[in-house]
C-alpha cells in the first residue's frame, strides 16, 4: 500500500525510447556494413584535390570559347528534347491524373492507374532511353520519348493528388445545375486544379532540361554526347565550355520557371502556398494538398 | 425630353453584362507555347517513316527483350549490392554535410547576410549540375569504380537536402526562437535549441527521400563508369544482350519499389 502511494507521487516515466534506439542501431549497422563490405579504395582520395584542381582549372578557367557554337547547338537540342518530353508528359498525364484520382474515377480503376504511374516513375529517364533505343534508334527523338514517359509517371501522380485535394463545393454547384459528368469535370474540377497542374508542368520542364543534358551518355541525343566524348579524349577546355553552357542554361531556366510558377500560383486571390512552388516534388508527399486546401479555402476570399 | 430619357434608361437597365472575353495574356501564352512546341519538334526532326517501320517490327524487338535472361541474375548480384551500398554511404555522408549547409542557407539560422548569400549561391550551382556530370568528372580523376559514384551522389544529395531543409527552416514557428533569445541564448544555442527540434522530423524524412532517389541515381551513374549495377547494364547494352538488359532493369525495378514502399511508410509516420 505504501509503495502504491509512493508510485503515484513519483514523476511519470518518460516514454520508452527503445523503438528509436533500435532503429538508430539498425541504421548504424547497415552503414558500417556498407562502409566495410564495399572495399572502397580510400587511398585514391588523397589524389583527389590535386586531380580535381588540375581538371577543373583547365575546364573552368580556360574554357575553349571557339567551341561555344557546338556546345550551344547540343544544348539547344537538349532543350528541345526537354520541351517535347514535357509536352508528351503533360498531354498523357492529364487524363491519367483524372482517372487516377479517387474522387473522380474511384474504385479499382484509380488504384490500377496509380500503380501504373508508380511503376513508370521507378525507371530513371536514362534507363527508359536505353530501352527505347532498339525500337526508335539513337538520337534526340528517343531521348524526348524517354523524358515524356518518365514525366507522365511523375506528372500523373501529382495531378491525381491535386485533384483528390479539391474543394467539393464547385462540384456540387455544377451538379445541382444539371451538369453531366464531363461538364462537372470541366466547370467544377478543372478550374480548381489547372493553375497547380500547369505549375507542375513548368517545374517538370526544369527537371527535364537537367535530365536531357545527360541522356547523350547513352546516345539519346542532346549535349551529353559531346560531353562524354570530350572527357574521354581529355579535351578539358572543350568539356569546360560544355559545362559552362549546361550550368548557365539550367540556372537561367530555373530562374525563369520559378518566376512564372510563382505568378501562376500566387497571382490570383489565393493565399500564398510557398511549399507548392518551392518543393513541388515533395509538397504532395510531406504536406498532402488536402490539408493545405482546407486551410486556404476556409479563409475569406480576399484575405491578405 | 427628360421623360424620353427616363424611358430609355428603364429599357436599358436589365441587360445582362457581356461575359469577359478570353484574357489576352492567355492567348499570348497559348501562341508562345505552340510556337516553342513547333520549333522543338522540327528541331528534333523525327523520322516518322522510320518510327512506323520500327513499330511494325515490334514483335521482333520485344522478343529480344522478353523473356529476360533469368540465368544472368546471379551474375548481377554483386552489382546490385554495390548499388545499394553506394546509396547507403552517399545518403549518410550527403545528409550529414547537408545539415550545416541548409542551416547557413536560411535567413533564420544563418549568422549573417554574406554567408547566407554565398551558401545559397553555391547551393544553386551545386543543384544545377546533373548527377552524371559529377560522376564524369570524378571518374576522370579517380578512375572507374563506386568511389567516384558515391562522391557524385553526395554532391547531388547536398543540393537536394540543402534546398528542402533550408526552406523548411524558413517556415518554422518563430515562437521558440524568440523564447531562446529572450533567455539569453547566443546564435548557435538558439539554432540548436529552437530550430533543430522543429525541423528534425523533416530532416529525417528528406534523408529517406534522397535515399530513394539515390538507389535510382546510383544505377544511373554507372553508365559513365562510376560502379554499381549501371556499369553492368551499360556493358550488356553495348553487347546488344537485351534479354540481360531486361533482367537487370527488372531487378532494379523490384529493388526501387521495395525501398520506396518501406521509406514512404517511414516518412508518413514522421510527417
Amino acid at each position: 500500500m505504501t509503495t502504491l502511494a509512493a508510485d503515484t507521487q513519483a514523476r511519470p516515466l518518460p516514454p520508452s525510447k527503445w523503438r528509436r534506439n533500435v532503429s538508430l542501431l539498425a541504421v548504424a549497422l547497415v552503414l558500417l556494413w556498407a562502409l566495410f563490405a564495399s572495399n572502397l579504395p580510400f587511398d585514391r582520395l588523397l589524389g583527389l584535390p590535386s586531380g580535381l584542381a588540375t581538371i577543373l582549372g583547365d575546364m573552368l578557367f580556360f574554357p575553349d570559347w571557339s567551341y561555344f557554337g557546338t556546345a550551344w547547338e547540343g544544348m539547344v537540342e537538349s532543350i528541345q528534347m526537354a520541351w517535347v518530353g514535357t509536352v508528351i508528359g503533360a498531354v498523357l498525364s492529364l487524363p491519367l491524373g483524372f482517372l487516377g484520382a479517387k474522387n473522380v474515377s474511384g474504385g479499382a480503376l484509380s488504384v490500377v492507374i496509380r500503380q501504373v504511374l508508380n511503376a513508370i516513375r521507378a525507371f530513371p529517364e536514362i534507363i527508359l532511353a536505353v530501352l527505347f533505343i532498339p525500337p526508335l534508334g539513337l538520337g534526340a527523338v528517343t531521348g524526348a520519348v524517354a523524358l515524356g514517359l518518365h514525366s507522365t509517371g511523375t506528372l500523373g501522380k501529382l495531378t491525381a493528388e491535386v485533384i483528390e485535394g479539391i474543394d467539393a463545393g464547385p462540384i456540387e454547384a455544377a451538379r445541382s445545375t444539371g451538369a453531366n459528368q464531363v461538364q462537372t469535370l470541366r466547370w467544377g474540377v478543372l478550374p480548381q486544379v489547372l493553375p497547380e497542374i500547369v505549375a507542375f508542368w513548368i517545374y517538370r520542364f526544369e527537371i527535364n532540361v537537367r535530365a536531357s543534358a545527360v541522356l547523350g551518355v547513352v546516345g539519346a541525343g542532346g549535349v551529353g554526347q559531346s560531353l562524354v566524348n570530350t572527357v574521354n579524349f581529355r579535351h578539358w577546355d572543350k568539356a569546360g565550355m560544355l559545362l559552362v553552357v549546361i550550368i548557365g542554361t539550367v540556372i537561367l531556366i530555373d530562374l525563369a520557371s520559378g518566376r512564372i510558377r510563382r505568378r501562376i500560383i500566387e497571382g490570383g486571390d489565393k493565399p500564398s502556398r510557398g511549399q507548392m512552388i518551392e518543393q513541388p516534388e515533395f509538397a504532395t508527399e510531406i504536406a498532402p494538398p488536402r490539408a493545405a486546401r482546407t486551410m486556404s479555402f476556409s479563409l475569406p476570399r480576399r484575405a491578405r | 425630353m427628360s421623360a424620353g430619357l427616363r424611358g430609355g434608361e428603364l429599357r436599358a437597365a436589365p441587360r445582362r453584362p457581356t461575359p469577359p472575353g478570353a484574357s489576352r495574356l492567355l492567348l499570348v501564352g497559348i501562341a508562345v507555347f505552340l510556337a516553342i512546341t513547333a520549333w522543338a519538334v522540327i528541331g528534333l526532326g523525327p523520322n516518322f517513316a522510320r518510327i512506323l517501320a520500327n513499330i511494325s517490327k515490334a514483335p521482333k524487338i520485344i522478343s529480344e527483350f522478353w523473356p529476360p535472361d533469368l540465368g544472368f541474375a546471379p551474375t548481377t548480384a554483386d552489382g546490385m549490392i554495390e548499388t545499394f551500398q553506394m546509396a547507403v554511404l552517399a545518403t549518410a555522408l550527403g545528409s550529414l554535410i547537408a545539415l550545416p549547409v541548409a542551416f547557413l542557407a536560411s535567413r533564420i539560422s544563418a549568422p549573417n547576410g554574406l554567408i547566407l548569400y554565398l551558401d545559397r549561391t553555391i547551393l544553386s550551382v551545386v543543384r544545377s549540375v546533373p548527377d552524371i556530370l559529377y560522376a564524369i568528372i570524378f571518374v576522370s580523376v579517380l578512375s572507374i569504380g563506386p568511389l567516384p559514384g558515391i562522391l557524385a551522389l553526395i554532391l547531388f544529395n547536398i543540393g537536394i537536402i540543402g534546398k528542402l531543409l533550408s526552406e523548411t527552416v524558413d517556415g518554422i514557428d518563430p515562437g521558440p526562437i524568440e523564447a531562446a533569445r529572450a533567455s539569453g541564448a547566443n546564435h548557435t544555442q538558439m539554432v540548436w535549441s529552437s530550430v533543430m527540434p522543429q525541423v528534425l522530423p523533416n530532416y529525417v524524412a528528406y534523408a529517406l527521400y534522397t535515399f530513394e532517389l539515390n538507389i535510382r541515381a546510383s544505377a544511373v551513374v554507372g553508365f559513365v563508369g562510376a560502379g554499381g549495377i549501371g556499369l553492368v547494364l551499360d556493358t550488356q547494352r553495348k553487347f546488344f544482350a537485351y534479354d540481360r538488359v531486361a533482367m537487370i532493369v527488372l531487378e532494379l525495378f523490384v529493388m526501387v519499389v521495395i525501398i520506396e514502399l518501406i521509406s514512404e511508410r517511414l516518412r508518413r509516420r514522421l510527417a
